[in-house]
Formats: structure tokens, C-alpha cells, sequence
């Protein structure tokens, strides 16, 4: 019976892995990343990936080779009578320190890039404010300013010129929100009574999903909106609709429940 | 008050030989009874609470845009400095109790136990005395009932208005009220028509505010206003930072005077037991915990009063 | 001096309780000072929780599987307003109250309050808590807690559906969730009750452990599950009081209207909210400041059971005690300085959040330790394959998986994409189930033989632990690739995101797995309760092991112990060369003239 369970423990690493090579190949796997930082955040994933799954493929064939070999029914020699090793100790202490610390350190740059390193004076391109359950966008008018009357509002429909870097001023109005741009790698809560500062550049065009990704309420699953990526000049054509829609009808869009 | 219970017990029993099962015997960690290093452990749960509460303040306030002085929200230093007083002097006849206890002067220790017991209650009613101050000038920590308005906005003045309002229904109703309440309601029109004639200017509403409850332009006076002059008007009153300050005030002062009441309970039922030596242990325990409630009142009074 | 003084807790427990014959029911069963009794009382509560928590899970999974269907059996009962559909509202509600029951009513209760209870005094050789009374108190104080829970599923608006979370204003503006206008403040009531009664637990157990050791029961001779229980004790003591003081203030905010999390100038459904100039993040702060040493609190005391377990059927000393133990330590340390990786995302400033992510890291450490030291116990052992022994050898198998999936949420730059996908919720349940779930499985296994006097059927034992594991596996490990393409976790319907639309199949996968696991867990009901009345009868030590509780009678009469323990070793001594037989239990003295050598550790 001891080699079926060894065998039972075995599956695990090796199903386990085989799974992580088969979900790419299947299309499970990151969506397309179409951003100029996303690499790092995929890169550092696949890394961390590959390290954790050496550490599980060793710790957990190690598990298996114990069952199968120290099995009390077949297993003849004496136990072995020890209360542990200080050297052992000692090396599988520094070696996953060493490990990790490298993985802290590694990552750091990434992190400053994503959340710290704000684009020097770049005026916001919009101001995306959530509310339940829709995100109300906010672009500067002719003027080129944002907060002043010729803002053109717009709901859950945002567009962002390509290849440039944006900047999002994120508001709640309510509740916590969370603006997910899958695609896009990014993602940062939005917090009543702050305003965040999101910055990112479209390395492709298209139209994407903008999710919500904090729990605001019983229409969080339904808080989608669309990013759409196009070059400058599709960019500013639209403005300039929005404009002149928005000038005709002096209201900014009302939100449907 | 398991813990007074069980270290009545520790204090009170000695070991009787069980015949069936075995009185089995320990190898203790530490040289002191059960209760009190329950009590010990208990405070540090205490603790880590009351550090939370102090944690929570001081982050609402300074992370606050505005925060009021102290003489805008009516808190006097001395009343706050008297009351601290009290709970020292009672932390001092907890203690004398305990001497008296442990050398078997039952009588004596009973005394002091009360004399705590009416320490503490004078702080309790003090605190209640304050409480009350706040409430007649409209500060609660909740809404709807809390008449602080942030700043003299619009709100305020419909506020004003509002209440104006109210009151003249209230006097108008029937001829001889009318007669009775004139110079009321004249007041109350005159203050119906300010607020009606400042409708959004900041200037003019945070006029009218410092009529009803003036900022103290120093520290040192308690200015009043028509709030102060006529209880019966209660009207809105202009605190900025008023409401955050409310709320943290009560929350404090409230958690710390329920303990002192929890306090005072098992005084209160100390205080029926003939305190021989037997109760030493219970006393000592019940002290560490006096002590404590008294040391974050220690901490509490500064910061709330002073800074 | 002191050991005399607990004559008055065995005296006072003694008069309580009167003689087993003379004992009136409601001493002896209901409000019994006997620890346990107690133990047994919050291991039965704590398993019915268990039931409809996983049937709410389950709930959860169907919808995820079959969107807006109508729900097979209970559906047309449920839901007849929506048509026999899950309606988005009752699914936030589903999951908040999946994850809080099985957090706040499973996992802690039954590790503290049912092992806690029923070990402690067991294995380190005392009659009783220091504190019966306050021990009785500490599960009654649970009851309140089950009745809000209940009776918020059947207020208007329903129960909280705020996420185990509960973060504000969602949580403590009524306007923001309709859901839960009243469930949310039973809630908070509710953790208040869980609270209390986890203190008055955890600083009688720190009593109990520190005074009541039997005669030569030294620190270091304690066996680990007493060591997890008791660092446990310790982060209870030290974090739950700040969690009460926010659920308190949280309160105030429903009830009050006051503005601790409520910022300025709320706009809630078109009309501005409360008082406000408060701050959401605060609460963020203190909740998890409780909660991230709270994911300790629900899984040292399973790594100390585990490492009992594992020693035992290994024949074999633990590896590494004293590592063991300082592991357990830095654990406890460390866990109190972590709190903000769930905060990376959540506006906190990014500076802080580099360097919780350092300290996150680093909290792996101790962990790893521990891990190599349950592959060296088994290593060169003589392993016997017995349900408890495979449930604990399945948990360091599967916490290895939930902690690796943990690294890579601590690595800031990775969070930015996982978080709050259903990757987090893989690791959650890795770590709870996988590991914590089933450690706790092999503890019943193990000293049910000394709670009822009986043993638990090992056949049937070995298909739960078989399809468990299976259906687990395969529930779970899917969800790392969901969380990998991005699948976000407490939608009530992904689908209609074109992004996620293709993860439909998987997700059904997973609920059909999950639905056997709910399976498995009827047989281990009914073995368990099959084998409570008529489970073959077991001596004082079946499993041949070595610590304190096999040497009292099975199950241990009032006062536990028949003859007074004295303690002459460590734990661990399996196959120790001064005796012929492979287990050496710490009350049985040195064989005369041999020298009691002094265990290497
Ligand atoms: C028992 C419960 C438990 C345990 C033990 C852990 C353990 C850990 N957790 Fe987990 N965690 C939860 C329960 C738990 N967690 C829950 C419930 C949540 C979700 C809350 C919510 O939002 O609802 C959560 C969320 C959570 C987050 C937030 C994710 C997010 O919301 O974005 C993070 C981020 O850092 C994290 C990290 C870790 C780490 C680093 C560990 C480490 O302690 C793991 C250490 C263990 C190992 C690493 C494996 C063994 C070690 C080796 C095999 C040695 C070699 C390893 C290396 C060299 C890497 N956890
Ligand atoms: C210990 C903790 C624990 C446990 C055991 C479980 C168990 C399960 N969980 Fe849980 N889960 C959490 C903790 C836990 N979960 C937490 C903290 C969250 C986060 C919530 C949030 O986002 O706020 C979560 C969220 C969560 C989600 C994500 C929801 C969402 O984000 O939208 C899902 C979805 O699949 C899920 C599924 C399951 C399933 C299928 C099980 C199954 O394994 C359950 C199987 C068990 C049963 C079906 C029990 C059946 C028992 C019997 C029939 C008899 C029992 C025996 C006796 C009575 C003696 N859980
Ligand atoms: Cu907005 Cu979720
Ligand atoms: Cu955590």
C-alpha cells in the first residue's frame, strides 16, 4: 500500500508541472501583454515561476523518494535514530534566504517603474473616476485643461492615443474600485477622497476589456468598460466628436443604472 | 470577572489531598499565582486595544486638513486636569487597600476599596458632566443629531434657516405662546432673514456663525454666543474639523470610561466581602487593572486636552 | 508556591462538576468546566459550520459554472424571486459569508478551541485550563456570534456581502450595498463575540501552558503541537484586540454614522453620505494587521499537530527541534510586520509597500526551515501509511504549493497583475485547506482514539484522504492558470468579459471537482459519527506514541490523569537505542544504570 500512496504523492510535481507546460500551448495563459513596462511584470512572473517550480519539483520529489524508499513494510534497515543536523540546518537557512533576498531585490526596479517612477510634468490625458457601477472619463476640451467647462465627459468608453505615455488622474466617487487593464498590466484601486496617478504606454492598437477588480457592490461583476488604443490622429478625430456631441447636448452623458 | 473568581480562589484555597483523581503537581514557569499573570496577560491584550484606538486618532488627526482648538469644542483643561487628579489619588487607595489586606485589616481595607469607588465614580461623573457640556452645544459624535457644520457653506445657512424655521411654527402656533415668546421670535426672524440674506456668501454665513457660537480668538476665553445665551436655540454651529474631532473624542473617552465602570463593579462587589488577608490576592490583581485604566487616562488627557 | 495553588482549580472544577454519576446533563454536557468536554463542544460546532460553509462554497462554484442557471434541487426553493437563479447581489453575499464562516468559524475555533481545549492540558500533563470557568465562557461566547450569523442570512437585504474583508465605505455605508443593510452590522457583531471569546481563550491557554507543566515537562520538552497552540495564544493576544477595536469603529459607522472610514464628501447613489473625513485605507491597516497574523494564527497550531503526526508514524525523532520551534517563533515575529502586502494595490504609498514586500519575503524563511525538517523526519524513517499519516504528509505537500504561490504575490512588480485574481484565491486555499484542512483532518484521525475511547475506521478513513485529495487538487490547482490568464476573483460572471470568456470550461472542471470533495466529506461524517458509538475500542496508546496525552486513560476521566506524569525526555524519542521497542514515552523512567542521556536537541 505505502508504494500506491508514494505514487499518490508523485502525481503531485509531475501533474503539476506538466499542467503549467500544457496551459500556454491550451491559450490558458497572461493575455497578450500590448504595454512597455508589462515585460518586467512577465518577465519576473515566468522567473519566479521557474524558480518556485524547481523548489517544488526538488521538495516534492524529495517527499515521494522518502515514502517510496523508507515504506516501514519494505524498508529493512534500522530507523535512523537523529534529532537533526546543525549543518543541514544551517545550509537550508542561508540558501532559501540567499534565494529570496535575490527575488526582493531583483523585483525592485520593476516596482519603482510601475508605481513610483511618475513621468516628469506630463500633463494627466484623462481623469477616470469610478462610481457604481460605470467609470466616468474625463478629457481636457480645446483648451487642452482639465477641470474647466469644456471638459468632455464620457462613460466606460475610454481612448488613449498609441505609443505615447498616459497619464490617469483615478477617483472614486463611492466606494473602492479597481481599475484592471489586463492587457495593459495595470491595475490600482481607486480610494474615495484620493487621487492616484496611473501611468502607462500602449505598445499596440485595439480595443481591450477594462475591468473592475475591487469589490464595490453587487454590480462589480458588470463594471466593464472598453479601452480603445488608436493613433494620434484617430485619437484626436474622436475628441473632436465628443466635442461637438457634447456641445450640442450641453449635458455630460447620464449614467444608465 | 472570572478573573476576580478564579484569583479568589488562588488567594483562598490551599491544596486538599484528592483521593481519586490525583492533585497532580506542576513545575511552574513563572514564581507568581495564575491570577495575576492572567491579569498581566489580559493587560497586554489591553494594551495592544487602547494602542489601536490611539493609533487610529492620531493618524484621523493629523492626516485631518483641520482639526478644532480645544475652546472650540468646549474642553477645559482644568476640568480634564481635576478629573486626572482623582484617578491618581484612587490608583494611591487601591494600593493602600491592598496594605491593608495583606496585614489582615479587613475594616481599613474596605475603606479604602470604597473610598476608589467614590474616587471613581467622580471621574465618571465629571466625564458625564463634560459629555453633557458637548451635547448642549450640539457636538455629538453621530449624525443626524450632531449640529457641527464643517465649514459656513450653503448647508449651513439652510441649516440655520431650517431651525429658524422650525421654532417659529413651534411659538406661532397658538396667540398666547405668540405674546408669551415675542422677543424670541424676533430673534429667530432676525436670524431667518440674516441667514436667508447671506444664501451662499462665505463672508456674511461665517458671520452669522460666530453670532451663534464665535470662535475663541485666543486661548484663553470661552467666548459666548447666542447658543450660550439662549439654551433653548440650539442652532447649527461652524466647527471646522469638528465632526472627526467628535468622533475620536467620544470613541477614547468612551472605551476608557467603560472600563472605569467595569472597574467600579468589582469594587462595588469587593467592597460587600470581609477583606481579610484572603482577598489580597484578588485586590492586587483588580489594583494592576485600576492601574492600568488609570495610566491611559495618563495618556489620554494630553492628548486630547492639551495638544 | 504556586504548584499548590492550583489545588483551588482542580478543587473548584471538582465541585462544579460533581462525579461523573451524580453530575447533573447540563454540568456534564452542555455547561461542563471540563476542558474536554469544551474541546469536544467547539470541534462539533465547528464541523456543522464546516458543512455549510463548503455548501455555500459549493453555491459559489455552481454559479461560477453554470452562470444565471437555475440552481438543480435548491434552487426554485432559494432564489424564487430570481426564478430559481443565483442573483448577483446573493453571490457577493455567498462568498463573504463562505469566507468568513470558514475562517472565523472553522478554521480558528477548531484549531484553538477544539485541539487547543482538548490537548493542551492532555499533553503537558495538567487536570484542567487554569481558567475553567473563563474556558467555558470562552466557547459559550461563540454562541452569540452563530446566532447573528444565522439569523443575518434571514434579515432584509441579507447577510454581509461586503467580502471577508468587509472593506469600507462599501461595508459601512448602508446606501453602498444594498445587500446588506443589517447582515453587515450582525457581522461585525458577530467577529465581535468571535473576538472575545478568542482572547479569553488564547490568555488562558498562555496561563495554563506557562504554570500547569507536569514535573520535568520543560519549554523544550514540550511537543510542537503545544508550541503551535502556543505562539498562537500569543498572536491572538497581541492582534486580535486591535481587529476589535476596528470592527468596533466600523460599528459605530453603520450605527453612528461617524466617520472613522468614511471619507469627505461621499456620493452614494446621487446623495452625499454620512459625516466623512475619514479614512478607508485605516481600516485596511488595522484589518490586516490583525488578519495577516491571523493566517498564523489558522495554520501554526496545524504545523505542530502535523509535526506530531508525521514523527510518530515515522518511527523517527522530529527533525530539528529547536529549529522547529525558533521557526514557529519567526513566524509569530514576522507575521506582525507583513500585513501591507494586501495593501500593494490599494494606494498605499508604493515606497511602504517595498519594503513589506522585503519583509513578506522573508517571512518564507522560517517556513522553508520547516518544511526541510518535515522531509528530514521522514527521511530514513520507518513510515506506516495510516489516514492521519497520509492527511499529514498531504499537508506539507500541498503547503508547499500554497506557499511558492505565495512568493510570487509578495514580488510586488507579479502582484500588480495577480492580485485579486483567482491565482490569491488558489493560495488561499492551498494554504487553508490543503494545508491547515487537512492537517486538521489527520488530527481527528489521530486523537479521536483518546477523545471517544474508539477508533475511527482506517478503510474508510483512506477513500476520504483518497478522494480529498484528488477532488482538491484538482478544485484547486486549476485556479493558479485562472489567476494566470487574469481571471478576477468575486465576479458573479467574468464570462461577459471577452478577455475571460474562454475560462468557462475550466471553471466547470472545477466545480465538478469541487462537488466530489463536498462527497468525500459526507463519508468522513459518517465515519465519524458511525465510529464515535461504534468504533472498536482502543487502549490508552494505540498509535505507540510518546507524549502525555496516551499515558491518561482513553477517553481521560475528570482530572485526565490516574497517577501523576513525570516528564524524562522530549517527545520525539521514536527508535531510541536505550529501549528494545521503537517508542520511549516521556514518562517512563530511565532503564536503571543506563545513563538518561540528555536528548542531542
Ligand atoms: C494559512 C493561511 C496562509 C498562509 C500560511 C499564508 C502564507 C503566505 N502568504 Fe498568504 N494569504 C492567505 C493565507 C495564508 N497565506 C489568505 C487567506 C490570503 C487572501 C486574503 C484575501 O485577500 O482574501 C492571502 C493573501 C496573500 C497575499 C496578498 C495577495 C493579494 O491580495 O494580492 C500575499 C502577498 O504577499 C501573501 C503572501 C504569503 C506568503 C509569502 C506566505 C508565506 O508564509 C509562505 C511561505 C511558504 C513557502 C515559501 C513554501 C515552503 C518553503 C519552501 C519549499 C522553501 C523554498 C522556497 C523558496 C526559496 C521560495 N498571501
Ligand atoms: C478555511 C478556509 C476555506 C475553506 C475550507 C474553503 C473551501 C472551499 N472554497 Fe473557499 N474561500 C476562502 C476560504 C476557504 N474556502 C476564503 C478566505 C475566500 C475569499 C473570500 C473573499 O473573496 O472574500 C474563499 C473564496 C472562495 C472562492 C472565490 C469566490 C470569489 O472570489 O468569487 C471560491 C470559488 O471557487 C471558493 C471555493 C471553495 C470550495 C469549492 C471549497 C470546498 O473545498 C469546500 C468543500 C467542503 C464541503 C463541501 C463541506 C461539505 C461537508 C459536509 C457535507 C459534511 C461535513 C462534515 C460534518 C458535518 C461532520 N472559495
Ligand atoms: Cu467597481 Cu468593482
Ligand atoms: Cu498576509
Amino acid at each position: 500500500m505505502g508504494k500506491f500512496w508514494s505514487i499518490l504523492f508523485l502525481l503531485v510535481p509531475i501533474l503539476g508541472i506538466a499542467l503549467f507546460f500544457w496551459a500556454p500551448s491550451a491559450g490558458y495563459w497572461l493575455p497578450r501583454d500590448i504595454s512597455t513596462h508589462g515585460h518586467q511584470i512577465d518577465h519576473l512572473f515566468n522567473f519566479i515561476l521557474v524558480l518556485t517550480g524547481l523548489v517544488f519539483a526538488a521538495t516534492e520529489f524529495c517527499l515521494f523518494w522518502f515514502l517510496w524508499r523508507y515504506d516501514a513494510a519494505s524498508n529493512r534497515e534500522p530507523v535512523k535514530y537523529t534529532h537533526g543536523s546543525h549543518n543541514l540546518e544551517v545550509i537550508w537557512t542561508i540558501l532559501p534566504a540567499a534565494t529570496l533576498l535575490f527575488i526582493a531585490i531583483y523585483q525592485m526596479n520593476a516596482w519603482a517603474d510601475v508605481k513610483m517612477r511618475m513621468p516628469k510634468d506630463l500633463p494627466p490625458t484623462l481623469e477616470v473616476t469610478a462610481r457604481q457601477f460605470e467609470w466616468r472619463l474625463r478629457y481636457p476640451g480645446p483648451d487642452g485643461k482639465l477641470g474647466t467647462i469644456d471638459d468632455i465627459h464620457h462613460v466606460n468608453d475610454m481612448h488613449i492615443p498609441f505609443d505615447e505615455e498616459v497619464l490617469v488622474e483615478l477617483k472614486s466617487m463611492d466606494v473602492l474600485h479597481d481599475l484592471f487593464l489586463p492587457h495593459l498590466r495595470v491595475k490600482q484601486d481607486a480610494v474615495p477622497g484620493m487621487t492616484i496617478p496611473v501611468w502607462f504606454r500602449a505598445k499596440d492598437v485595439g480595443t481591450y476589456d477594462l475591468v473592475c477588480a475591487e469589490l464595490c457592490g453587487w454590480g462589480h461583476y458588470k463594471m466593464k468598460g472598453r479601452v480603445t488604443i488608436e493613433t494620434r490622429a484617430e485619437y484626436e478625430k474622436w475628441l473632436e466628436q465628443m466635442a461637438a456631441a457634447q456641445s450640442a447636448t450641453q449635458e455630460p452623458p447620464k449614467a444608465e443604472e | 470577572m472570572a478573573i476576580a473568581a478564579d484569583s479568589h480562589h488562588l488567594a483562598g484555597h490551599d491544596s486538599h489531598g484528592h483521593g481519586h483523581p490525583p492533585k497532580l503537581q506542576y513545575h511552574p514557569g513563572l514564581p507568581i499565582s495564575n491570577g495575576k499573570l492572567f491579569m498581566w496577560l489580559f493587560l497586554s491584550t489591553e494594551i495592544m486595544f487602547f494602542a489601536a484606538l490611539i493609533g487610529v486618532y492620531i493618524v484621523i488627526r493629523f492626516g485631518a486638513p483641520v482639526w478644532p482648538m480645544t475652546h472650540e469644542v468646549h474642553l477645559s483643561e482644568p476640568i480634564g486636569a481635576f478629573n486626572t487628579f482623582v484617578l491618581i489619588c484612587s490608583s494611591v487607595s487601591v494600593v493602600l487597600a491592598l496594605e491593608a489586606a495583606k496585614v489582615n485589616r479587613a475594616d481599613q481595607a474596605k475603606m479604602w476599596i470604597i473610598v476608589t469607588l467614590v474616587l471613581g465614580s467622580v471621574f465618571l461623573g465629571v466625564k458625564l458632566y463634560e459629555y453633557n457640556a458637548k451635547f448642549a452645544h450640539g457636538i455629538f459624535p453621530q449624525y443626524p443629531r450632531s449640529r457641527i457644520y464643517e465649514k459656513p457653506d450653503a448647508y449651513f445657512g439652510s441649516a440655520v434657516r431650517a431651525r429658524a424655521t422650525a421654532l417659529l411654527t413651534k411659538y406661532k402656533e397658538n396667540p398666547q405662546d405668540a405674546t408669551k415668546y415675542a422677543d424670541r421670535i424676533s430673534l429667530l426672524e432676525r436670524l431667518k432673514a440674516e441667514a436667508e440674506a447671506a444664501s451662499a456668501d462665505e463672508h456674511k454665513l461665517a458671520r452669522l456663525g460666530a453670532e451663534i457660537m464665535p470662535m475663541p480668538v485666543d486661548e484663553s476665553a470661552h467666548a459666548s454666543g447666542l447658543n450660550d445665551e439662549y439654551p433653548w436655540l440650539k442652532m447649527p454651529v461652524v466647527i471646522p474639523g469638528g465632526n472627526m474631532w467628535a468622533s475620536t473624542y467620544f470613541l477614547l473617552t468612551g472605551f476608557h470610561a467603560l472600563h472605569v465602570l467595569v472597574g467600579l463593579i468589582v469594587f462595588g462587589i469587593l467592597a460587600m466581602k470581609t477583606l481579610d488577608v484572603a482577598w489580597a490576592g484578588a485586590i492586587e490583581n483588580i489594583g494592576l487593572y485600576w492601574h492600568f485604566v488609570d495610566l491611559v487616562w495618563i495618556f489620554l488627557f494630553p492628548l486630547l486636552y492639551l495638544f | 508556591m504556586s504548584s499548590t495553588t492550583f489545588g483551588g482549580h482542580a478543587h473548584e472544577a471538582e465541585h462544579a462538576h460533581g462525579h461523573e454519576h451524580t453530575a447533573s446533563f447540563l454540568r456534564t454536557y452542555v455547561f461542563s468546566l471540563d476542558h474536554k468536554v469544551i474541546g469536544l463542544q467547539f470541534l462539533f460546532s465547528t464541523l456543522l459550520w464546516f458543512a455549510v460553509g463548503g455548501l455555500l462554497a459549493l453555491a459559489v462554484r455552481w454559479q461560477l459554472a453554470w452562470p444565471w442557471s437555475n440552481m438543480p434541487l435548491v434552487g426554485a426553493r432559494l432564489f424564487a424571486g430570481e426564478g430559481g437563479q443565483i442573483s448577483p447581489e446573493f453571490y457577493t453575499m455567498l462568498f463573504t459569508m463562505h469566507a468568513s464562516i470558514m475562517i472565523f468559524f472553522v478554521i480558528i475555533p477548531i484549531l484553538a478551541g477544539a485541539f487547543g481545549n482538548f490537548l493542551i492540558p492532555l499533553m503537558i500533563g495538567a487536570d484542567d485550563m487554569a481558567f475553567p470557568t473563563l474556558n467555558m465562557l470562552s466557547y459559550w461566547f461563540m454562541w452569540p456570534a452563530f446566532v447573528c450569523m444565522i439569523i443575518s442570512f434571514f434579515v432584509p437585504g441579507g447577510a454581509a456581502a461586503a467580502g471577508w474583508t468587509g472593506y469600507p465605505p462599501l461595508s459601512a455605508v448602508d446606501s453602498a450595498a444594498p445587500a446588506s443593510l443589517t447582515g453587515q452590522t450582525y457581522w461585525l457583531i458577530g467577529l465581535i463575540f468571535v473576538g472575545i471569546s478568542s482572547m479569553m481563550g488564547s490568555v488562558n491557554y498562555m496561563t495554563t501552558i506557562i504554570q500547569m507543566r507536569a514535573p520535568g515537562m520543560t519549554m523544550f520538552r514540550l511537543p510542537m503541537t503545544i508550541w503551535g497552540m502556543f505562539i498562537t495564544a500569543i498572536l491572538q493576544a497581541f492582534a486580535l484586540p486591535v481587529l476589535t477595536a476596528a470592527l468596533f469603529m466600523q460599528l459605530l459607522d453603520r450605527v453612528l454614522h461617524t466617520g472613522f472610514f468614511v471619507p469627505e464628501g461621499l456620493i452614494v447613489n446621487n446623495a452625499t453620505a454620512g459625516a466623512g473625513g475619514g479614512q478607508p485605507l485605516l481600516w485596511q491597516h488595522l484589518f490586516w494587521f490583525y488578519s495577516h497574523p491571523a493566517v498564523y494564527i489558522m495554520i501554526l497550531p496545524a504545523m505542530g499537530m502535523v509535526s506530531d503526526m508525521i514523527s510518530c508514524f515515522a518511527r523517527k525523532p522530529l527533525f530539528g527541534y529547536k529549529p522547529m520551534v525558533y521557526s514557529i517563533a519567526g513566524i509569530a515575529g514576522l507575521g506582525f510586520i507583513v500585513w501591507g502586502h494586501h495593501m500593494f494595490m490599494s494606494g498605499m504609498n508604493p515606497a511602504l509597500g517595498m519594503t513589506f514586500m522585503v519583509s513578506t519575503m522573508m517571512i518564507a524563511l522560517p517556513s522553508a526551515i520547516k518544511t526541510f525538517n518535515w522531509l528530514g523526519t521522514i527521511w530514513g524513517g520507518k513510515l506506516q501509511f495510516t489516514t492521519p499519516m497520509l492527511f499529514a504528509l498531504s499537508f506539507v505537500s500541498m503547503f508547499i504549493i500554497g506557499g511558492l504561490s505565495g512568493v510570487f504575490m509578495a514580488a510586488t512588480p507579479v502582484d500588480v497583475f495577480i492580485h485579486d485574481t483567482y491565482f490569491i484565491v488558489a493560495h488561499i486555499h492551498y494554504v487553508l485547506f490543503g494545508g491547515t484542512a487537512f492537517g486538521v483532518f489527520g488530527g481527528i484521525y489521530f486523537w479521536f482514539p483518546k477523545m471517544f475511547g474508539r477508533m475511527m475506521n482506517e478503510f474508510w478513513g483512506k477513500i476520504h484522504f483518497f478522494l480529498s485529495f484528488i477532488f482538491f487538487n484538482g478544485t484547486f490547482y486549476l485556479m493558479h492558470i485562472l489567476g494566470a490568464g487574469g481571471f478576477p476573483r468575486r465576479l458573479a460572471d467574468p464570462y461577459h468579459y471577452e478577455t475571460f470568456a474562454h475560462l468557462l470550461a475550466l471553471n466547470r472542471f472545477i466545480t465538478i471537482c469541487a462537488l466530489g470533495m463536498g462527497a468525500a466529506q459526507i463519508i468522513f461524517a459518517a465515519n465519524l459519527i458511525y465510529s464515535i458509538f461504534l468504533g472498536p475500542r482502543c487502549g490508552r496508546n494505540p498509535w505507540h506514541a510518546n507524549s502525555l496525552e496516551w499515558f491518561a486513560p482513553s477517553p481521560p476521566g475528570h482530572g485526565n490523569f490516574d497517577a501523576q506524569p513525570i516528564v524524562y525526555r522530549g517527545p520525539y524519542e521514536y527508535g531510541s537505542p536505550e529501549v528494545e521497542i521503537d517508542y520511549y514515552p516521556q514518562t517512563q523512567p530511565p532503564p536503571e544504570g543506563a545513563v538518561a542521556l540528555a536528548p542531542a536537541h
